[in-house]
């Protein structure tokens, strides 16, 4: 167990923030619980690579995909989505990120004494409904009730299962050289979240861009599977996470401009006023990728020719001159000058003196 | 006639070491008729023993301190009456008992007078040569690989003696070069080069000459010195300082200052008396003065503030090039591209000062540490640090107990680490603020040097209690490696226990103290800064702090000041509206102030007002809070901008008096700021912003300094003031004030900075006590 866990005494909403917390938490009291043989199947990855999705192998250059998410949000309903769309989003998009096609889904669905059933039918379709215009099944679920104030309000459990034909896309093989490509604006959905609660609420202009993200990474992975070495969605914590997460796991240092990375200015406005960095803010319907240098442009051209307008290459994966370094990302701001792009943490804590 | 004769012996403690001390004492006593000899102790000791007439003793004595070598400190002296043994004559005597095999590691000397004059005489080798140093002078620290400092050991080994310097030093009769392990000549020392900043090196005859005249034309240069490179430009023009900031990327933080000599220093500030000694002494820090009304400074060197920042040259180049400018002064800022640290190779100068600096002068002389220079300013009369590096690290300080081999990693900002052995805390050079790319990595070079030269075996490694510190991960590293307990001290503990240490408080007694600063992470995981603790070693209790209120933003708020006084007023009880007008009235709205304006505002108060925002006692908040609302600062770009414009701003101002009462919170005192905001916002169209400013620090420290009475009932000693706000006059005298009347007295640090330069010595006197316990 690390330092940083050991001074730990209860479980904070820091540790369910998702960011740098969350990780610690999961690594030390969770993965490193279970044994070693057990993190994935033979042939396959798992604990030991935490990426989107794990994988089965199923005979030759196949994989099964498996994932799980919970998910809540308060409000339930926001600019540009509901809890439904965003568990079935959510879902879909983890199988996307291994390089995999979703096929099924499992819920768990537990809510509130007391919750309104027409809000209960409304998370439902939208779930269904986001499935089904995915070609995704729904096979199974579970389905419970827990007395008033013992939860609050609805929480979806969602697990889904893809099918990998070909090479999947493990984030461990990002290497030097590969560059940063996002697919669009990021942050618009933690910003939309932040704006439409009640006690902090300003009328930002901006919906949530929660969505499956099939119609983008199908066609990609069709194309340029052997390009794409690392894919991930900046869900919870954010851009910053993720390529944090990326770094780490492969050693690496991640610089990225700022300057070339979409953000509404809006969005940028709102975290500013909110002291959080755009970058930390999440996305549920944008995709990160890492790709092999000399196919960058051409992957960016083919992804606004599928709607994607504002994809753009916004950075770089080196070696790290000091291997003290590695993990690190960096961030050169618009201003100029680089800073270190912290990953999120849960709380928000003060340094400046 | 041996009748009259009388022995003394004296063992000496302090810079005795590296500095021409026992050449000196021989040739002290041989002056005075004296016999006996001088040996050294090792730990920085020398023991000395004489034997002669009294009057002579006693004008040994005096000579001791009068005629010293300059950079010798006498710390420590301790005399006692021995019996004559009736010795003949005055021998050096080699070392053979040392107490210890550690010694105090000396710190860079500025250039001695006779140095200087050396250069000055045609009649010298020495003579325009910049490098020149000797027993009493020049840089050590800075260009050590290891101990004990000899010749071999530092960046002088690239350089061998030549016949006449060897001369020199074999020489018993040469003071200042005897045995000196630093001295050098044109015929053998460094070089020094002109280049390009794309790296070509330019043909140049004299580069003194020519640097002083790229100066004058307005180029900015960057220049190396003793522990890294400087940008110097014209100081008087407001067009290069405006281009330097610009350049810099750098709107308002203050540029320091290098004047010629003390006569060109009152020309442009007001030094207090004794101001010109520490300028001139061996450690020749940058010292803050209050400026000279209508002096050729440009206004934009330190905007917004009543104060210059001022060195005088400590290298011969420096010396020279100050002689050949008009002006007589330059800006001399550090050479570093904002958000790194300074550089100290040309790699660095080529790679982050591309931009900033036109062209570079260097020696070929290899810096080994980074030092920056040193930083003290007067607070209430008194000479405190804010920068403790150059001249000054990495001495040593004496704990009042024997202490494990330790380390500890410090704080966030402006910070330095410290090690601790026998009974000695060793904090190291300045090293900056953690968050800046390769500022950890540095700390960890440093601590490790510090570890391995005076061979350690750390059982302890103290960090801050703070989640988010970025030397949180050496700390654990370090302790993981040496198989070392890792021990979280929280910061305001540390505070305290650094100005206690300082005092040399014994192990087991409580003081008061005063800890105010910016921000440290509290035991409840709120944000402290205004803080009266009652604390020991091992333990402390939180007596009193400012009254709690929220920061919109977190950090945020100490960049917009305005943020900050949002979160004061939601916690005086005044509404988003009433906040928002008044906001509205001072002019707070617009974009310079608050960038996003009233949706920011309100977003703001939002976030305070449903307890989505940290909470603090911070007295850097609140005193930025205050001078948001008085108009004085909005943007913070610099630490403790804010409030430093407003003790400027507090200047010549009326004290009204007023003192915040002391409300009763959760069990300890807390001290009513709501009441003092509302105070300010009646009397803000009545009264003159100075004496509101004047009213207001001083009344904080007035309530301050009531609780910290009621604390310290039934204990001894001083009241210590520490953290960062510690230098601030108004507050400190406030303090007093209140403490006067309880026949108590206040002691801010003055060998340690009282702000988180401090912290790690403090850390690892908390971390030893709980060890013991
Ligand atoms: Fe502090
Ligand atoms: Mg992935
Ligand atoms: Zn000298
Ligand atoms: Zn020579």
């Amino acid at each position: 167990m690390t330092w940083y866990v050991r001074l730990w005494k209860f479980i904070t909403l820091a540790h369910g923030s998702g960011g740098k917390e969350t990780e610690e938490l999961v690594k030390n009291l969770i993965v490193h619980s279970v044994p070693p043989e057990l993190w994935k199947v033979e042939g396959g990855t798992g604990l030991d690579i935490l990426d989107d999705a794990a994988l089965i192998p199923a005979g030759e250059n196949r994989y099964i995909a498996v994932t799980v998410d919970t998910y809540t949000v308060k409000p339930i309903f926001f600019p540009g989505g509901d809890l439904g769309r965003l568990a079935a989003s959510g879902t879909i998009n983890d199988l996307l990120m291994v390089g995999a096609r979703p096929l099924a889904v499992l819920d768990g669905v537990v809510v509130e004494e007391g919750f309104p059933i027409e809000d209960f039918k409304k998370v439902m379709e939208s779930f269904i409904r986001t499935l089904a215009e995915e070609r995704v099944a729904l096979v199974g679920g579970d389905f419970k009730v827990m007395p008033k104030g013992q939860l609050d309000g609805i929480v979806i459990a969602s697990m889904g299962i893809g099918m990998v034909e070909g090479k999947p896309i493990v984030d461990t093989e990002i290497r030097p050289g590969d560059k940063i490509i996002v697919s669009g604006y990021l942050g618009d959905h933690g910003a939309a979240i932040l704006a439409a609660q009640q006690s902090i609420g300003v009328d930002l202009g901006v919906e949530s861009d929660v969505k499956p993200l099939t119609g983008l990474m199908l066609p990609l992975l069709e194309r340029y599977r052997g390009s794409i070495h690392g894919a991930g969605d900046p869900t919870r914590g954010g851009l910053a996470m993720l390529l944090n997460n990326w770094a780490e796991k492969t050693k690496t240092v991640i610089v990225v401009d700022e300057s070339r990375t979409p953000v509404r200015p809006q969005v940028r406005e709102y975290a500013e006023m909110l002291g959080v960095d755009p970058f930390s803010l999440a996305s549920e319907g944008a995709a990160v990728l890492a790709v092999e240098p000399s196919k960058a442009e051409e992957i960016v051209e083919y992804m606004h020719s599928l709607g994607f307008k504002e994809a753009a290459i916004i950075g770089e994966v080196y070696e790290p001159k000091d291997p003290r370094h590695a993990g690190r990302v960096l961030l050169k701001s618009v201003t100029g000058g680089v800073r270190i792009l912290e990953p999120p943490s849960g709380e928000l804590v003060p340094r400046i003196c | 006639m041996t009748k009259a004769r009388r022995a003394l012996r004296l063992r000496v403690a302090g810079i005795v070491q590296g500095v021409g001390f026992r050449p000196f004492i021989y040739r002290l006593a041989v002056s005075r008729g004296l016999s006996g000899y001088v040996v050294n102790l090792g730990g920085s000791e020398v023991e000395i023993y004489v034997e002669g007439q009294p009057s002579q003793l006693a004008s040994f004595i005096e000579g001791l301190y009068r005629e010293r070598p300059p950079p010798a400190r006498i710390e420590e002296l301790e005399i006692e009456e021995a019996e004559p043994q009736g010795l003949d004559g005055f021998t050096i005597r080699r070392s053979e008992r040392r107490k210890s095999r550690r010694s105090m590691i000396p710190p860079d000397f500025g250039i001695c007078r006779d140095c200087l004059r050396e250069i000055h005489d045609p009649s010298t080798r020495f003579h325009g040569y910049y490098w020149n140093s000797c027993a009493w002078c020049g840089p050590r620290f800075s260009m050590m690989y290891t101990v004990p400092y000899d010749r071999e050991n530092t960046a002088m080994r690239q350089y061998p003696l030549c016949r006449e310097c060897r001369r020199d030093y074999e020489d018993p009769g040469n003071l200042r070069r005897f045995h000196a392990q630093g001295i050098s000549c044109p015929r053998c020392g460094p070089r020094t080069h002109v280049y390009t900043m794309d790296g070509r090196r330019l043909d140049v005859e004299d580069p003194v000459e020519w640097a002083a005249e790229r100066i004058e034309e307005g180029y900015i240069l960057a220049i190396k010195g003793v522990g890294g490179f400087h940008l110097a430009a014209l100081a008087s023009r407001d067009d290069v300082v405006e281009e330097l900031r610009r350049r810099k990327r750098r709107p308002s933080k203050p540029f320091a200052l290098m004047a010629r000599d003390c006569g060109v220093v009152q020309a442009i500030a007001e030094p207090p008396p004794g101001a010109c000694e520490v300028l001139e002494s061996a450690e020749r820090p940058i010292l803050l003065l209050p400026k000279r009304p209508g002096s050729p400074v440009s206004e934009l060197v330190a905007p917004g503030l009543d104060t210059i920042g001022v060195m005088l040259p400590y290298t011969g180049f420096q010396a020279l090039l100050l002689e050949r400018v008009r002006d007589g002064f330059l800006i001399m800022t550090s050479g570093n591209e904002t958000g790194y640290p300074m550089c100290t190779t040309l790699e660095c100068v080529f790679t982050h000062l591309r931009g900033i600096a036109d062209y570079v002068v260097a020696h070929d002389r290899e810096i080994v540490h980074r030092v920056d220079d040193s930083v003290l300013r007067y607070t209430d009369g008194e000479l405190v640090f804010l920068r403790r590096a150059r001249g000054y690290a990495p001495m040593w300080l004496y704990a009042p107990m024997e202490l494990p081999d330790m380390v500890a990693v410090g704080a966030e900002l402006q910070t330095a680490g410290a090690v601790a052995f026998e009974d000695k805390v060793v904090p190291t050079q300045y090293i900056g603020d953690m968050d800046e790319p390769g500022q950890v990595e540095e700390l960890e070079r440093e601590l490790r040097w510090f570890i391995e030269v005076y061979s350690l075996k750390p059982r302890v490694v103290a960090v801050d209690m703070h989640p988010g510190y970025h030397n949180r991960g050496l700390a654990a590293r370090l302790a993981d490696e040496y198989g070392a307990e890792l021990v979280e001290v929280q910061h305001h503990h540390a505070h305290a226990a650094a100005a206690m240490l300082e005092d040399r408080v014994p192990p087991g007694e409580k003081r008061a103290a005063i800890t105010i600063d910016g921000t440290g992470y509290g035991t409840d995981a709120t944000v402290w800064g205004g803080e009266v603790l009652v604390a020991r070693y091992s333990s402390f209790t939180r007596a009193a702090s400012l009254y709690p209120f929220r920061l919109p933003g977190g950090d945020a708020a100490a960049k917009w000041p305005v943020k900050a006084l949002i979160g004061l007023m939601q916690a005086s009880g005044l509404d988003e509206e009433e906040t928002l007008s008044i906001l509205r009235r001072r002019g707070l709205l617009s974009r310079d102030r608050l960038p996003h304006g009233e949706a920011e505002a309100r977003v703001s108060y939002r976030l305070a007002a449903s307890g989505r925002a940290p909470i603090t006692t911070s007295m850097g908040r609140t005193l930025d809070a205050l001078a948001a609302l008085l108009g004085i600062a909005w943007r913070r770009d610099y630490e403790g901008e804010p409030a430093m414009r407003l003790e400027a701003a507090a200047r010549g101002g009326r004290d009204h008096g007023y003192t915040p009462r002391l409300l009763s919170l959760d069990g300890r005192l807390v001290v009513d700021t709501p009441g003092l905001l509302h105070w300010v916002i009646e009397n803000l169209d009545r009264l003159p912003t100075r004496d509101i400013a004047a009213t207001v620090q001083r009344g904080l420290g007035r309530a301050l300094g009531e609780a910290a009475a009621r604390a310290a009932r039934g204990l001894d000693g001083p009241v210590y003031i520490a953290g960062g706000a510690a230098v601030n006059t108004p507050i400190v005298q406030g303090i007093r004030e209140a403490l006067r009347g309880h026949g108590l007295e206040a002691q801010v640090p003055r060998r340690l900075p009282p702000g988180d330069g401090g912290i790690a010595a403090g850390q690892l006197l908390v971390a030893a006590a709980r060890l013991e316990e």
